[in-house]
């Protein structure tokens, strides 16, 4: 398959299905289908991550890339007397995208429901021009207490419903972009370097719970411990309201992170490659340490030599992320032609 | 294992010790007293993390449990004897005004805040301890900068209630000593009694390496949301909870069922603990190497923090029979 209809494949396979921090499961057959035939070996660990391994032609260094399949969400904390569900976030919901979404409550089984507002609160707020807070938003699915007791309990997760679907110039609409979009660049990197020669093994991990403390990152990479690492993750690109605050934009290809929390060689190597590709990139400075599993990975053990790349991405944790397929596309490239130029002695790369 | 012969007077001792983060000794030494007769091995790791084990052939599963309280560690001295404090672990200013708080000399102070003379109306300036001096010379003969300090909060025992300073988490250290000293089972058991984890859950951090355990099994207390106008959440008197979600984990659904399943079971009654504030060890044991799996068992306190928290007893005696019920039934997928 070539890599825009792989990258497709992956995006509309993955963005529909139910991922939420910690809750992970529903999305291992997907990945599975996808990964399968990309890579020698597929396998999970018990937090729940996703391991597709290729093999490279000597296997001396394993290269870790770790995109996260977790999506924010929201769990049912308790239920009223009325028989309407209170819920808290899992990871960072934005408050003012919350009202009349459509969601489901896996309970027992999956039960389709509305976010409401106690009505007069409603209306102070919207005279007033104040979003609502979450704790004055409830679930309504219609069926009275006595009977939603016996389908949900606390605890049960809730996601955002919204079917994934293309808009013009190449743009892809969906929720969890962040990061299922990163998951398409691990399969589009994996089928690309089938038909590149690599000496080194390529662990592509699939990582869980990042949007709540990059928790998937911080036991793969100490159960891998490679010899280096790139997490792909993505980043704000400029809309209408950003004004000069964000440099990168939406179609201008993978960005590529520079700073403290980034091998300053997996930097330059990952820039050098995409000129030779004539891949488009973006260079995105970041001061301190990156909000990503970069962050986590770099720190892990004696320490791991870690790069970052970025797919940049409109309205991030909303259930309308927008993102360009051509830069998920090349992303996967880049990663593989960087992965395909790496030297036999990692060591002689890194540590000079 | 009916819960139903536990030692309150042990409850008592513990949470009368005096220990803010760090300072958890005392807590430790009656600990270690206690169990001593029922365990194998009983070590301090460098941390001062209390780590004994009941060995068995079956699957090692650690149990973990804080010994640390919350506190304030003296900061300055001022001129008239006045002391100057810092919070240790969560604990505001505001619930402290006018509270007696205690020193590891037994010593007690108030809290108040500064006035300021030129504003009437309500205190506004910094919070400090009066320790009943009257000059810097005579406070420094008692306490010294970095010196720690507690809530004062005497026990009383109801015929169905707990009220006491430092409930979390003596009672989760309260039903780990009674379990050692009543449960037969085949699984290899560590016991922790952790420091810091108001601070950080920092003794969790390192208690883990050198155990490696198939499971942990986190003893802790949560927030209860029953004051007067709150119902159908977390409460008192309605069991143990079982954690789904804090701000450091989201325990495996896999081992949350295994929980609620083995307490359907032997008819113990749950709850479910969800919240997105605070911690407990669990956090960072979970993440422990490549991964450990973690659940957590927790009983609801009302006030915590505050020096005078409530919990009940039903809570306590099902805290205890869901604990001893899951060694006996350990989670299978491991």
């Amino acid at each position: 398959m070539n890599s825009y209809d792989l990258a497709k494949k992956v995006i509309f396979s993955l963005s529909d299905e139910a991922g939420v921090s910690g809750y992970e499961h529903p999305l291992f057959p997907a990945l599975q289908g996808i990964f399968t035939s990309l890579a020698s070996e597929t396998r999970r660990d018990f937090i729940g991550n996703f391991y597709a391994v290729k093999k490279g032609l000597d296997g001396k260094s394993g290269i870790m890339l770790a995109a996260h399949m977790d999506e924010i969400g929201l769990i049912l904390t308790h239920i009223d007397d009325r028989g309407f569900f209170h819920f808290s976030a899992v990871g960072g919901i934005d408050d003012r995208t919350l009202l009349y979404q459509e969601v489901i409550v896996h309970g027992q089984e999956d039960i389709r429901g509305i976010i409401c507002s106690v009505p007069s609160r409603v209306h102070q707020e919207v005279q007033s021009k104040k979003s609502i807070d979450m704790t004055q938003l409830v679930i309504d699915v219609g069926y009275p207490r006595e009977t939603v007791m016996n389908l949900v309990k606390p605890g049960d997760i809730i996601s955002l419903i919204r079917k994934p679907f293309s808009i013009l110039n190449d743009k892809i609409v969906a929720k969890a972009l962040d990061d299922r979009a990163g998951i398409a660049v691990l399969a589009i990197c994996l089928n690309e370097l089938g038909r590149l020669s690599h000496r080194h093994n390529v662990y592509a991990v699939a990582t869980v719970q990042e949007e709540v403390g990059l928790r998937g990152a911080i036991t793969s990479s100490d159960g891998l411990q490679p010899d280096l690492a790139v997490a792909i993750d993505v980043t704000h690109a400029q809309t209408l309201d950003t004004k000069n605050q964000v440099s990168i934009q939406l179609g201008k290809g993978p960005a590529i992170t520079v700073g403290p929390n980034i091998h300053p060689r997996i930097f330059t190597d990952l820039t050098r490659c995409a000129k030779e590709s004539r891949i488009p990139y973006q260079i995105q400075p970041i001061a301190g340490e990156t909000g990503t599993d970069a962050r986590v990975i770099q720190l892990t053990g004696y320490g791991i030599p870690t790069g970052l790349i970025s797919i940049p991405l409109r309205y991030m944790h909303t259930s309308v992320e927008t993102a360009s397929l051509q830069d998920i596309v090349d992303s996967g490239k880049l990663l593989a032609d960087f992965i395909a130029g790496l030297p036999e002695n990692l060591e002689e790369l890194l540590c000079c | 294992m009916s819960g139903q012969n536990l030692d309150y007077d042990l409850l008592k001792q513990l949470t009368q010790c005096f220990g803010p983060s760090g300072n958890e000794r005392e807590v430790a030494d009656l600990i270690a007293r206690e169990v001593n007769s029922h365990v194998m091995d009983s070590r301090f790791d460098v941390l001062g993390n209390l780590i004994v084990r009941k060995p068995g052939k079956g699957k090692k599963i650690l149990i973990a449990c804080h010994m640390d309280e919350v506190g304030v560690i003296i900061t300055a001295i001022g001129e008239q004897g006045y002391l100057y404090f810092a919070p240790v672990g969560g604990i505001k200013n505001s619930d402290l005004s006018a509270k007696r708080v205690l020193f590891k000399n037994r010593r007690m102070g108030v809290v108040n805040q500064e006035k300021n003379p030129l504003e009437e109306g309500k205190p506004s300036g910094k919070f400090y301890i009066d320790i009943g001096v009257s000059s810097e010379e005579e406070a420094r003969k008692i306490v010294r900068e970095g010196d720690m300090a507690v809530l004062v909060g005497d026990y009383q025992e109801t015929p169905s209630h707990i009220l006491s300073k430092a409930l979390d988490d003596r009672l989760g250290c309260f039903i780990a000593v009674e379990l050692i000293k009543q449960i037969q089972c085949e699984q290899d058991l560590y016991f922790a009694f952790t420091v810091q984890e108001e601070v950080g859950s920092r003794g969790a951090k390192t208690v883990v390496h050198g155990i490696e355990p198939d499971l942990a099994l986190i003893l802790d207390t949560t927030l209860s949301f029953d004051s007067p106008k709150e119902k159908n959440r977390t409460s008192l008197n309605r069991g143990a909870a079982v954690k789904v979600m804090d701000r450091t984990i989201v325990v495996s659904p896999l081992i949350k069922n295994w929980m609620a399943e083995v307490a359907a079971q032997q008819d113990i009654p749950f709850q479910w603990e969800i919240i997105t504030a605070g911690g407990t060890d669990s956090g960072p044991i979970h993440l422990t190497g490549s991964g450990i799996p973690t659940g957590g068992i927790a009983i609801p306190v009302r006030y915590l923090h505050s020096g005078n928290e409530i919990a009940a007893k039903f809570d306590i005696v099902s805290a205890f029979q869901l604990l001893s019920a899951l060694l006996q039934n350990p989670f299978q997928e491991i």
